[in-house]
């Protein structure tokens, strides 16, 4: 099993540092299925997605796009996850909705794991306010200046490294 | 000789109509009071522990905080940041500034949302006392937002020693 198929199975284990080495990981392993994705999104303004344990609803309405997530086999979708707000620019919205992907299998991953050893308590979706490729997950919505910082401090690397090769 | 007695007395109020309105008023507004209360949310902070369900199924040490808030009313999700801060040498610090996090009701009409993922990595071995604090805000269905603040009360100590951060 390699170390990404473990962190499908991880969920309320993924630590801060798995969960943004893995949206990076999502991010450069996914580029073209995810731009793929994204055009379909923009054609149809609705695209339904699965990962992990988790199936994604995303919904394109006057130019921002949201979701909504549930667990494969329930009946009810959550409330609305995550929202973005597009430019109507496509060349710019493709690569603003790839971030949105992979932020969206990060939070479905962490909170719809595949089912393995670790048992999930009890609870609902969980996951961290600010989205990773905004300064405010830096700043933990503070000064962006400090989260300018604190992104060029955050070294993931090694986590990043047994994403790529193990 | 008969008693008369004016028909404009009998029928004249004896208390003001305006003041009967303003007493029912009062009423009304004291009975959706005291039946709708506003509601209350409170953050549940549990002490800091040691983390034995990752240490068997991945061999990591860690520390874990669990964090609740319950609500009177139905909430749509609550927003916070944790910390957990460490004695050493008499002094507080905090060894652990957790990213702010979301946690949606655990149904859409309940008025509870539970924490996950909040554990930090430490080092097993030696003792150390910890006390978990978080603080933030509860979206109540509708819109309201209330504030809330918590804490794990008194240090406690663990077999496990979180590097400052």
């Amino acid at each position: 099993m390699s170390y990404f198929e473990e962190c499908l199975r991880l969920g309320e284990w993924l630590s801060e540092a798995d969960r943004r080495a893995l949206y990076r990981y999502l991010l450069e392993s996914n580029k073209e299925n995810y731009k793929a994705q994204a055009n379909l999104l923009l054609e149809n303004s609705s695209l339904n997605r699965r990962i992990a344990n988790g199936e994604v609803i995303y919904t394109l309405q006057s130019n921002q796009v949201t979701y909504k997530a549930r667990k494969i086999g329930s009946v009810e979708f959550s409330s609305e996850m995550r929202k973005m707000q597009l430019m109507g620019i496509q060349l710019i919205d493709t690569q603003r909705l790839r971030k949105f992907f992979a932020q969206s299998d990060v939070d479905v991953i962490q909170n719809f794991p595949l089912p393995g050893e670790n048992q999930e308590s009890e609870g609902g979706i969980c996951v961290d306010t600010y989205p990773y490729y905004t300064l405010a997950y830096y700043a933990n919505g503070g000064n962006p200046i400090k989260g300018i910082i604190k992104k060029l401090r955050t070294n993931d690397k090694d986590i990043l490294t047994k994403l790529r090769t193990l | 000789m008969p008693i008369t007695i004016s028909k404009s007395i009998l029928l004249a109020p004896k208390v003001p109509s305006i003041a009967v309105v303003g007493l029912m008023l009062a009423q009304f507004v004291i009975f959706n009071i005291v039946n709708n209360p506003e509601p209350t949310c409170t953050l549940k902070v549990e002490r800091p522990h040691h983390f034995t369900s990752i240490k068997e199924r991945q061999g990591i040490d860690a520390i874990k905080l669990n964090i609740t808030s319950e609500c009177t009313a139905p909430q749509e999700y609550t927003v916070i940041t944790a910390q957990i801060q460490m004695l050493e040498n008499n002094r507080e610090i905090t060894v652990s500034n957790f990213i702010s996090r979301k946690a949606a009701a655990i149904s859409k009409s309940s008025g509870k949302a539970v924490f996950k993922n909040l554990f930090t990595k430490c080092e097993f071995g030696d003792e150390s006392s910890y006390r978990g604090s978080a603080k933030g805000y509860v979206r109540i269905k509708g819109g309201k937002e209330i504030r809330v603040e918590g804490n794990s009360g008194k240090y406690e100590a663990e077999n496990c020693v979180i590097g400052a951060q």
